[in-house]
């Protein structure tokens, strides 16, 4: 029994082993930076194969079909080569996000033959920096302003954002904690999360 | 304490490598480092779709093999193009080659005739 289990784990590393990359010390910049230089594709084969399995991962939460996620990583893939020929792009990661959104949301539209929202591609930002706003105030003041905001919260989001952030418990601790279900506890971290920043930006304006 | 309150609107730009978002998956990572992923999610909308996405799959222990054949197919469309290229490249300038050729031909010839002049 004791050897089975230990096979068990075996055969389990063997299939979740991620193959490392060779070209780790190389940035996402750097090789778009090289792409861009010489126009080779090569450049882009390692750097895609970065965000396979992402990709893959969004094909199935849209798609919801095994086979349908890995044909649209192969279409985002010779998509994104097209793309990238045409166009300097700037934050490569967020870009990839979107065409790969976009591609799905287009794959749903043309199967259910319903207008979709489109996602313009100007989203193609730099990620929101919130940093801006620790520069401007005094640490002790900040703090006090966190506290009333997290007081602020209603009760559900209160509980998730102080065991999330302030205990570092993760989500199935939480669950199990409060009684949330999973979707639940990851909704009342992320707009706890956003509700935290409109309130402190609010006491800002005001203050 | 403090410190994590100020930290939950900031966003920390780590990224978590392929390996431990397998290990998360797969439910093998300890709970600090669960939670470490967990953040890296709540950071990232990229990161928090395609995770919620992996975990629809019904076979986890497949994922693995299905990015590594979409990366040897990716490969493969890229060194085919790369071919492409190069023959378009050699259909659009016949006479570069031609020329190559020929410079190659008489060298070898001149060599051949200095040889024999010398013997």
């Amino acid at each position: 029994m004791r050897y089975r289990c230990f096979y068990d784990c075996l055969k389990i590393d063997y299939f979740q082993q991620v193959t490392k990359d060779p070209n780790a010390h190389i940035t996402d910049q750097e090789l778009l930076d090289n792409f861009y230089r010489d126009h080779n594709n090569y450049w882009l084969g390692i750097l895609f194969q970065r965000y396979t399995l992402l990709l893959l991962g969004i094909g199935m939460k849209y798609l919801k079909n095994e086979e349908e996620a890995k044909d649209s990583v192969q279409q985002i893939f010779l998509k994104a080569i097209t793309e990238l020929h045409k166009y300097k792009v700037e934050y490569f990661k967020s870009w990839l996000y979107m065409v790969a959104k976009n591609h799905c949301l287009m794959k749903i539209r043309d199967r259910q033959h319903m207008v979709t929202t489109e996602i313009k591609e100007q989203m193609a930002v730099a990620p929101a920096e919130d940093n801006s706003l620790s520069q401007h105030l005094e640490k002790n003041r900040q703090l006090e302003l966190m506290n009333e905001s997290l007081d602020e919260l209603n009760k559900e989001q209160q509980l998730c954002v102080t065991l999330f952030y302030l205990e570092k418990k993760s989500y199935q601790q939480i669950t199990e904690q409060t009684g949330f279900n999973l979707m639940q506890v990851k909704s009342y971290i992320q707009n706890g999360k956003r509700n935290l920043k409109l309130i402190l930006e609010k006491k800002l304006n005001n203050g | 304490m403090s410190k994590d309150l100020l930290n939950i609107l900031s966003n920390s730009n780590k990224d978590i490598d392929n390996q431990k978002l397998m290990d998360y998956l797969s439910g093998k990572l300890p709970e600090n480092e669960k939670h470490e992923v967990e953040v890296w999610m709540t950071e990232n909308e990229f990161a928090n779709e395609a995770v919620e996405g992996l975990q629809e799959f019904k076979g986890k222990k497949d994922l693995q093999k299905y990015v590594d054949q979409l990366n040897k197919e990716l490969n493969l469309y890229i060194q085919q193009k790369k071919n492409r290229r190069e023959r378009k490249n050699l259909k659009e300038n016949p006479w570069m080659y031609l020329t190559v050729f020929l410079i190659l031909v008489f060298v070898i010839i001149g060599y051949m005739i200095i040889q024999q002049l010398l013997k």
